[in-house]
């Protein structure tokens, strides 16, 4: 990759495919997500962490996206929209949102999404509390969260 | 201590825009000749879920299925006029002009149909069509569509549907204000805490009428939707300025309910058909919001006899009114 002024070569996986990018150090992840690799699930909303729309998981954890700077990713493994599932396989969240309605204008639904896959992951059979604490830092104007808290209750059912 | 108390909120709503000012609505049907259908129209879906319900009421029409409608919404290139999204009115003004397109399409194909099958007492179901009392002569939708485009018909009708009404008298107040109402009612129950004046609402229980649930989940999102923003709107939310100057410019100043403040819902959907609507139905939109707050205050009141008459009834506020109540 040829050298530009001002930028700093980055490694990051994203979604499983190592990614090398050249980024200015004043970027945040939010940004070369959207604008440097077109991945434009992650939406942008506030962009000071208040709303949760650019919610990714980074080694594990969820992380707004607008407060992350695009170089402390570096070697890390960054999940966003784009790699939970496709149109033709979705993955069990995704389908278990369209069943319960949990979708209204769909904005905060990417970030909801991987809130709850986050939270799945170390907690495979929440309660209730669990869920609701679990997708607190993301915002929903729509639906009220209660079909969002029903999808992920029956993710599985 | 903590207290509970439980209250009601009712509320009746116009349609539309009403007194007179102009309520109307555009939407195109076109039946492609592999029996695909595109719908055009100027309506905005920003979540409440239009777009499912217009293709819906196409499909219902035309016997067809759900998903071999293509909706083109919103351009002023492509689609015609359908008003704003506001004022509660797309499935009530929109929803009407849908219905008038696809019945004015479906006459041509009835009578190419009749013309074919040599029967009149056709149905329309399942992607085909067919005599009631002799159902064996039957034609696919798909190759009625072709018939259709073979014999040189319209193919696309355009409905307008108005619902602008006469007005009322300024001296008296009587006349035609709206072209029809929704209603809805709410009942909250709380626990308010007489130290802090922190308000936890326990669970809230929602009725409103629709007229007909064109897609019962989405009314019921709506709803759902409508009481997180009451209760924002009762407990948290406030536009505080300062000179000319907005202080709640960010979602950390601006309170909204995250999903540790809504409290259950039990929301329930009433039908009563109102003969203007498109299948009886009305809009929802806003009825479901408009009544979470009055219960919620009329909750606070029953429960530690303090009136709130200045929203929201955040901490603050509460904690001053019960300490002004003790003084008293």
């Amino acid at each position: 990759m040829s050298k530009e002024p001002g930028k700093t070569l980055l490694k990051m996986k994203v979604n499983g495919k190592a990614v090398e990018v050249m980024v200015n150090p004043t970027w945040t992840l939010l940004r070369v997500l959207r604008e440097e690799l077109r991945l434009t699930g992650t939406k942008k909303g506030c962009e000071q962490g208040d709303c949760g729309v650019c919610t990714v998981i980074m080694d594990g954890r969820t992380v707004n996206a607008c407060l992350v700077l695009a170089l402390q990713t570096e070697s890390k493994e960054i999940e966003t929209i784009e790699g939970l599932g496709t149109a033709d396989q979705l993955h069990p969240l995704q389908k278990s949102f369209i069943k319960h309605g949990a979708v209204q204008c769909g904005f905060c639904t990417p970030g909801m999404l991987l809130s709850a896959k986050a939270l799945l992951e170390k907690n495979a059979d929440p309660t209730l509390e669990e869920i609701k604490r679990g997708i607190s830092g993301n915002l929903c104007r729509c639906t009220g969260f209660v079909k969002i808290i029903k999808a992920i209750q029956n993710v599985h059912r | 201590m903590k207290k509970r108390g439980i209250g009601i909120g009712c509320m009746y709503y116009g349609m539309g825009y009403g007194f007179s000012r102009p309520d109307v609505s555009a939407a195109e049907v076109e039946i492609c000749e592999d029996g695909s259908i595109i719908v055009r129209s100027g309506e905005v879906d920003y979540g409440q879920g239009s777009d499912t319900i217009f293709c819906q009421m196409v499909a219902e029409e035309l016997g067809i299925r759900y998903d071999t409608i293509q909706l083109i919404t919103a351009d002023t290139f492509a689609t015609p006029n359908a008003g704003p999204t506001s004022a509660s009115r797309l499935t009530y003004v929109t929803g009407n002009a849908m219905v008038k397109a696809s019945r004015a399409i479906k006459k041509t194909l009835q009578s190419v149909a009749e013309e074919i099958l040599g029967e009149r007492d056709l149905l329309f179901l399942d992607e085909e069509i067919f005599s009631e009392s002799h159902p064996e002569r039957r034609i696919s939708f798909r190759q009625l569509a072709k018939e259709g485009h073979l014999r040189g018909l319209p193919m696309v009708e355009t409905a307008w549907h108005d619902i602008t009404t006469k007005d009322v008298n300024p001296e008296t107040g009587q006349g035609d204000a709206y072209s029809t109402y929704a209603y809805a009612a709410q009942l909250a129950e709380v626990a308010v805490d007489t130290e802090t004046g922190e308000v936890e609402v326990l669970r809230i229980v929602a009725a409103a009428d629709v007229g007909k649930a064109i897609n019962p989940s989405n009314v019921e999102g709506q709803i759902e939707g409508g009481v997180a923003m009451g209760l924002g709107y009762a407990l948290t939310e406030e536009i505080k300025e300062e000179g000319g100057y907005l202080k709640t410019r960010n979602l950390g100043e601006y309170m909204i309910p995250t999903s540790m403040d809504v409290p259950p819902i039990d929301p329930h959907i009433v039908e009563v058909p109102v003969s203007s609507g498109p299948y009886g139905a009305k809009g929802v939109g806003e009825p479901a919001l408009i009544p979470t707050a009055p219960a919620i205050l009329n909750a606070i009141a029953n429960a530690i006899g303090v009136r709130v008459t200045e929203l929201p009834a955040n901490l603050e506020n509460l904690h001053r009114l019960i300490r002004e109540k003790e003084r008293d």
